[in-house]
């Protein structure tokens, strides 16, 4: 079946303008809401649709500006033979360079041959479908889809509503599974031939007083109603015409009562099931009514893991379960580019590990990429600080986390500038006792990424135990005995001082307010806490240590220290886009 | 011949000789390919194409299993369709000059195929090609086909038997060296079908054995052949008395029709021949020369319309007396008439006084009902009559004359049911009796051509019994 290479949408509801390439197999849209998504949904689907009239209103117009007409042209290629055919589209059949995207205007070698579909709209609201060629504008000639290849083509949709598609009406996917039609014109006449009977013999009764009435009044005034009135069905609401046939159970309840998730399940499956012949299939949200194992069955009958792709899809989705079951070249990040335009951002291939570790980065608006789980745990222990004192907390204010699980920094760094160059807001926060390559970093500063870290060769334990009061620290040190027992923070001190400092010295100083500690000795406890085997090398840790330890007690911590946290939590509770 | 195998072939030449049942084969390879698309048919004349169109509707095959066209219809669809791939002007389309636009459409025809640009248009859109009447292809359509069928499976039928339209720079494709070279041969239909159905299967049979003779050079005796075939012994093109005999002979069926074989050089004698013989017409080419001549010459408003007019009607008809209506028109305008005038001359001083396009049909018309006219260029007075029917006014004529001309280039000819006429012009006609007055004049292969034409008899007027050709 044909394929959309190319989607141009001119002045459609949010949409000013977007140009792009889809594959050829699942296209998924994520972005923040109202960016736009279902709007590509409907115009393909405008653009293909066999319903002759649609009403199309001033809101359908970009900004309600009708001087601007509404346009969607769709490039499709991979034609079949009917849509191939020199007799009926000779003069509109053009030529596609796959190279570099630009269209000849006749088909030509090496080129695949494409037809150009243009739906518009002007200020008289008149819908006009058409294919675009300038030889047959000049020729004077214009023609749009034949009625069988426009039912071909015509969109199977997974919206909302889909149970449309259990009954064999036109462009019902039912209608595509094989080419028997029924004809249940003459039974349905006959059924509802006799329904009227039958019910006039059983409406005497229901409705005896009523037709006595009207009998006598009839009679009085000398109406002609023969002996008697009757109460019949109308023929008007008993005819049927054409007729519906519907899918049932075998308990002969409608397949359409089925719960959302099972239809758009079962209509995925036959959509799949015809895939050599279907056309274009467009799911609205596909996570929608399903659970997550069910989220998977629908991806999988999309055809998402299969190669080569069987049929080209659309979808829109919110759902990380979805973004995980997807590959990279699946998802497209659509986003509105500073001149207003759309532009649809493919996610590169080294985003695949991000993607499938952390699907909600992509779900936000917002990320901040974290070194390691303390990193994760300080800045949830804060949030969580914060969220209790009355304050918005990070993930409604639109910022998902990324554990880059330790590394290099760079490893940080290229993982912002992919993000970054898909048009989140991105923040960095690491360590800085291994730096980033300068280059990279200011790369990432550039395309508005922000770097959140600690003095000068600190890693986060160091910048903790060097910031805070002695009551603090006696209390981390508190926390790490009841995490991993005596001895392991006494040998971590030991260890650390070179054998000669103890935990119950440093204990004994900590504890009573006449004694201080000296700055050795803060390094030490600052070397014990960190390193390989961290005290607080856990979420669950680090995030205790934020809110139970440091949050409440921020009053005996550094005014630097202070101000790096502050600033932390500031641009992740500010909202973005 | 089995059809299927056609089917199967990639490229396929058939020997097609005359009445042997090439219409039928084409049919039921149509009706038998199950491919869902259509296969594209060619042939050479608008003409041809709406005789095949008639016979295969007859033969019950449904339109949607082809597409038939002219060569250079096709050919010029094809460059309008993709004028940057032609690598030809546009100008060329409109065919203002024939002679060197149609082998530019050609050429931009082959270099679409060639540069592989449509090719996979081409594919989805016919399922193969079947050429009818290849030997009449001339060399560059053949090179275009050649092309054509690296795309597209390909038959082409033909008889190089029949091959008379060359001339000039018109060189046609040989049989032998070039057609079975590219379309390997697949056979030769040999059941001479259309004199089995109309039971003289014995003429049939010796026609095919003339076809051969006609090839080899072998002599020919007329006096050996079946009973179907009579030889008229004349003294010369000059024996009028025998050769209107011979014209005369009547079909052994009821309601049968002939077609008279001239000389194709001398026009003038077709016409001759036909105003001598009762009912016979002559056959007129497609391009409706004369009447186009007379479109582009007559002056409605010259002093001598109406003499041009009735000389014109004459020229159509016989018996107008055009002489005798000139000088009576003359005395009615000049009001001496001592008679009072008829219809036809009153038709004639209607167009005299008020020479509009409506008046001049009235006088057609009044001049071919008078009593003793018969028909003699019925085709030429038809177009003329439908030409000024169309126009408004007077110098619309020659444009509606052009117009007249194509429309019956598409409608295709209808045959008279005796007609006289070169084998040019009755190539591709049929009917009962073929009667070939100027044998001497023609070669193998028109001879061939003249003797294939009637389905019951065959009358030959010749000074010798034996006919030898060379090809």
């Amino acid at each position: 079946m044909a394929v959309i290479r190319k989607i141009e949408i001119r002045n459609f509801r949010s949409i000013k303008s977007l140009d792009w390439w889809p594959t050829d197999g699942v296209n998924c849209l994520i972005g923040a809401g109202d960016s736009g998504k279902s709007s590509v949904l409907d115009a393909i689907e405008y653009c293909l649709t066999t319903r002759r009239s649609l009403s199309i209103s001033d809101s359908d117009f970009h900004n309600l500006d009708v001087e601007q007409d509404i346009s969607i042209t769709l490039v499709l290629g991979r034609l079949d033979d009917s849509l191939k055919s020199y007799e009926t589209y000779g003069d509109f059949l053009s030529g596609l360079r796959r190279d570099n995207g630009a269209i000849e205007e006749e088909p030509g070698h090496g080129l695949e041959t494409v037809l150009r579909v243009n739906f518009s709209v002007s200020g008289d609201l008149e819908p006009k479908w058409r294919l675009l060629s300038k030889r047959a504008e000049d020729k004077g000639l214009e023609r749009g889809l034949n009625w069988g290849d426009r039912l071909a083509l015509a969109p199977t949709r997974l919206g909302a509503w889909t149970e449309h598609n259990l009954a064999w009406r036109r462009g019902s996917v039912l209608n595509r599974l094989s080419d028997e039609k029924p004809d249940a014109s003459k039974a349905l006449a006959d059924a509802a031939r006799d329904a009227r009977k039958t019910f006039g013999v059983q409406a005497e009764k229901q409705l005896g007083d009523a037709l006595a009435s009207v009998n006598k009044a009839a009679r009085e005034l000398g109406v002609p109603i023969g002996a008697s009135a009757k109460a019949m069905l109308d023929t008007h609401s008993a005819s049927v015409n054409g007729g519906t046939i519907a899918l049932h159970d075998e308990l002969g309840i409608p397949l359409r009562t089925l719960g959302l998730g099972s239809t758009r399940l079962l209509i995925a499956g036959l959509q799949h099931e015809v895939s050599d012949r279907a056309s274009i299939l467009l799911v609205d949200e596909i996570e929608h009514g399903l659970e997550p194992h069910r989220i998977m069955r629908l991806v999988s009958s999309l055809g998402a893991k299969t190669k080569p792709a069987p049929q080209q899809v659309f979808a829109t989705s919110h759902s990380p379960v979805v973004l995980r079951e997807l590959s990279s070249d699946q998802l497209i990040v659509l986003r509105r580019s500073g001149d207003g335009s759309h532009v649809p951002l493919a996610i590169p291939g080294e985003a695949q590990g991000t993607l499938r570790s952390f699907p909600n980065a992509f779900l936000a608006p917002s990320v901040l990429i974290c070194e390691g789980a303390s990193e994760i745990g300080f800045i949830r222990g804060f949030d969580q600080f914060c969220v209790q004192n009355g304050h918005i907390s990070l993930q409604a204010a639109g910022l998902a986390m990324v554990d880059c699980g330790g590394g290099h920094a760079d490893h940080l760094y290229q993982r912002a500038k992919t993000l970054a160059n898909l048009g989140y807001r991105v923040g960095v926060f690491r360590d800085d006792d291994i730096k980033p390559s300068a280059a990279l970093q200011a790369e990432v500063a550039r395309l508005g990424g922000i770097t959140f870290t600690w003095e000068d060769g600190q890693d986060i334990e160091t910048a903790i135990v060097m910031n805070v009061s002695e009551g603090i620290l006696l209390r981390l040190i508190d926390y790490a005995i009841v995490l991993h027992g005596f001895d392991f923070v006494g040998d971590h001190i030991k260890s650390a001082s070179g054998g000669i400092e103890t935990l119950e010295n440093l204990r004994g100083l900590l504890y009573p307010q006449q004694h201080t500690i000296t700055a050795d000795q803060r390094a030490i406890i600052a070397r014990a806490a960190g390193g390989k085997n961290a005290w607080f090398k856990s979420v669950g840790a680090m995030e205790s240590v934020a809110r139970e330890i440091i949050a409440p007690n921020f009053d005996g911590v550094t005014e630097d220290f202070k101000a790096k946290v502050n600033a932390l939590l500031v641009w992740g509770q500010t909202f973005y886009g | 011949m089995d059809e299927t195998e056609i089917l199967n072939s990639d490229r396929i030449s058939i020997t097609a000789p005359a009445g042997c049942g090439k219409t039928h084969l084409i049919a039921a390879c149509l009706r038998a390919s199950a491919d869902k698309k259509p296969s594209l048919v060619l042939t050479h004349t608008n003409a041809g194409v709406a005789a095949l169109r008639s016979r295969l509707d007859a033969a019950g095959v449904a339109r949607t299993r082809y597409r038939i066209t002219t060569i250079d219809g096709w050919a010029l669809r094809l460059v309008g369709t993709f004028p940057g791939r032609s690598g030809q002007s546009p100008s060329i389309l409109a065919l203002k000059n024939p002679g060197f636009d149609y082998p530019a459409i050609r050429a931009g025809a082959l270099s679409i195929i060639d540069g592989r640009h449509v090719q996979d248009v081409l594919e989805a859109t016919y399922s193969r090609v079947i050429v009818d009447e290849y030997q009449d292809c001339i060399i560059q359509q053949h090179g275009m086909i050649m092309r054509l069928s690296e795309v597209l499976p390909t038959c082409v039928l033909g008889d190089a038997m029949q091959a008379i339209f060359g001339w000039g720079r018109n060189v046609l494709v040989d049989w032998t060296k070039e057609v079975e070279a590219t379309y390997p041969p697949f056979g030769r239909l040999d059941t001479p079908w259309r004199w089995d159905n109309s039971g003289c299967s014995t003429l049939g049979k010796w026609l095919l054995w003339a076809r051969g003779a006609l090839q080899t050079g072998a002599p020919i005796d007329l006096r050996n052949a079946p009973e179907e075939v009579t030889w008229v012994q004349v003294s010369g093109p000059d024996d009028v008395q025998a050769l209107t005999r011979a014209a005369y002979t009547a079909s052994p069926v009821a309601g049968g029709g002939a077609l008279i074989v001239c000389d194709s050089r001398l026009p003038r004698r077709h016409r001759e021949i036909a105003s001598r013989v009762k009912d016979a017409v002559v056959v007129e080419n497609a391009d409706l020369s004369d009447f186009i001549r007379f479109a582009e010459q007559f002056n409605f408003a010259a002093p001598t319309a109406a003499d041009d007019l009735i000389d014109f009607a004459a020229s159509t008809l016989t018996g107008v007396g055009a002489a005798q209506l000139k000088q009576r028109l003359k005395i009615l305008l000049a009001g001496r008439a001592q008679k009072a005038p008829n219809d036809v001359e009153q038709a004639a001083v209607a167009f005299a006084r008020n020479p509009v396009p409506n008046s001049a049909v009235e006088l057609l018309v009044e001049i071919n009902r008078q009593s003793g006219v018969a028909p003699l260029r019925p085709s030429i007075l038809r177009a003329c009559i439908q030409a000024l029917n169309g126009c408004v006014s007077p110098i619309e004529f020659y444009e509606m004359a052009v117009r007249t001309r194509e429309q019956s280039r598409v409608l295709g000819r209808t045959i008279p049911r005796r007609a006289v006429g070169s084998t040019l012009l009755l190539k591709g006609l049929e009917a009962d009796v073929s009667i070939v007055l100027d044998t001497e004049s023609l070669d193998a292969r028109n001879l061939y051509v003249a003797m294939t034409r009637g389905s019951r008899r065959l009358v030959i007027c010749s000074t010798s019994p034996v006919i030898t050709r060379q090809i």
